[in-house]
């Protein structure tokens, strides 16, 4: 009898199978396809995200190696100027110290100058005197003070034509 | 040739109760492999027969995108089929796992069935077989597909009617025949595979001791339980092209 048709058999394994399908679509496969669309969505806009933060990883990279290569820069350029101020500044320090040592010099030189023209005059003048006494003491005081002074002088400048 | 119970004898409305019951307990077997599966649904973590569904439902997607011609055809058609497939894989092996059998002397009037019936069939009842070992079962499903899909059809009226001479009028026999054949080889598939199974079951041994057709039958069984798949396959396959074929939602091909 599984080969002969069955009319009523037909219509109610239709029904039958409908009333089934209802039952498991309704609450089997709806849950089921939700969570797959569910899933579908989460895995996309995990996608985009992993995207979208790569790229902007990229881009802070690529900012960051530029202000880096700026900073670089920066700083050679502020080592360069540093180098030359101090180099300036060098030729400046020893220049004054020449200066000053050429100065030093300068004075040291004019004092000893003085100091021996000093001494110099002072020595003429102790040999003036002495040579005035010896001779006056040579002379046995025939010599007035007029006279002793006129040869003081005379000696003085004798003196200094030879000294100098 | 088996008798089975039988509601309403005599007149038109004559039902095969095993098939209704049968149909029935697969789709209870149907719904609660599905409801265990999907018991604790993790969106991230799927395991045990989650995969298992999961890879179902990607399965009958694929089918059913590839058979049809848009997306919105795709997401009509795809419940049916993902059911459609589940319940006819199980519906397909009920019958290669077991069928039952009661014996009545027959003389008596009982479930619908007369003496004449039961003399018939040598007193065997059948009450637990294939649903889809049933014509009438089978043809019942393919003219639902094929009412859904012109149902389908009818929502572009014009587009609908022209599909008929449009290409060729030839069009108008294949109304007929796709259903047919549709319902036609899922049942003779399947009944054949346990009409084979059974007469080789109900055979008596050689010299009353030797089981020969044991060999026989464990080949017959695996290729029975290989065409009842592939027939699960070939019927939902077919289900999703004849929907897809009466779509005329412009043919925007996914």
């Amino acid at each position: 009898m599984g080969s002969v048709f069955q009319f009523g058999t037909f219509i109610f394994s239709i029904i039958s199978f409908l009333i089934v399908f209802l039952i498991i679509q309704r609450f089997a496969f709806k849950p089921l396809a939700k969570m797959l669309e569910q899933r579908r969505k989460h895995v996309e806009s995990q996608i985009a995200d992993a995207e979208k933060s790569r790229e902007e990883a990229a881009s802070l990279l690529a900012e960051q190696r530029k202000l880096l290569e700026e900073a670089r820069k920066e700083a050679k350029n502020l080592l360069d100027a540093a180098r030359v101020r101090a180099d300036e500044q060098a030729r400046e320090i020893l220049q004054r110290a020449e200066e000053e040592a050429s100065r030093i010099l300068e004075q040291n030189r004019a004092a000893i100058v003085r100091e021996r023209d000093e001494a110099l005059a002072a020595v003429t003048n102790r040999v003036a005197e002495l040579s005035v006494e010896l001779t006056a003491k040579l002379l046995h005081n025939h010599v007035s003070p007029e006279l002793h002074k006129e040869m003081v002088d005379e000696a003085e400048k004798r003196l200094g034509e030879l000294v100098c | 040739m088996p008798i089975f119970p039988t509601l309403f004898p005599g007149t038109l409305w004559q039902t095969n109760v095993t098939v209704i019951a049968t149909i029935f307990l697969t789709g209870l077997i149907v719904f609660v492999v599905l409801r265990v599966g999907l018991r604790r649904m993790d969106m991230r973590r799927p395991r045990g027969l989650q995969n298992f569904i999961e890879w179902a439902a990607e399965f009958t997607t694929n089918m059913a995108r590839e058979t049809t011609p848009t997306e919105q055809t795709t997401n009509f058609v795809l419940p049916l089929a993902f059911v459609m497939l589940l319940f006819l894989f199980v519906a397909n092996w009920l019958g290669l796992i077991a069928t039952v059998t009661v014996h009545f002397n027959p003389n008596i009037h009982i479930w619908g069935l007369t003496p004449s019936d039961l003399a018939n069939s040598k007193g065997d009842v059948e009450l637990f077989d294939s649903p889809t070992s049933n014509m009438s079962m089978a043809l019942g499903l393919a003219v639902m597909v094929w009412i859904i899909s012109h149902a389908r059809g009818l929502r572009h009226p014009k587009q609908w009617l022209k599909h008929f001479y449009s290409p060729s009028p030839l069009a108008v026999i294949e109304e007929i025949t796709n259903p047919l054949t549709h319902g036609m080889r899922l049942y003779g598939n399947i009944f054949a595979g346990e009409a084979l199974l059974s007469i080789m079951l109900r055979a008596p041994f050689a010299f009353h001791w030797l089981p020969w057709q044991l060999p026989l039958i464990v080949v017959w069984l695996l290729y029975s339980c290989f065409i009842a798949s592939i027939q699960a396959y070939v019927f939902t396959i077919l289900m999703c092209l004849y929907v897809g074929n009466k779509s005329f939602e412009g043919h925007a091909n996914h």
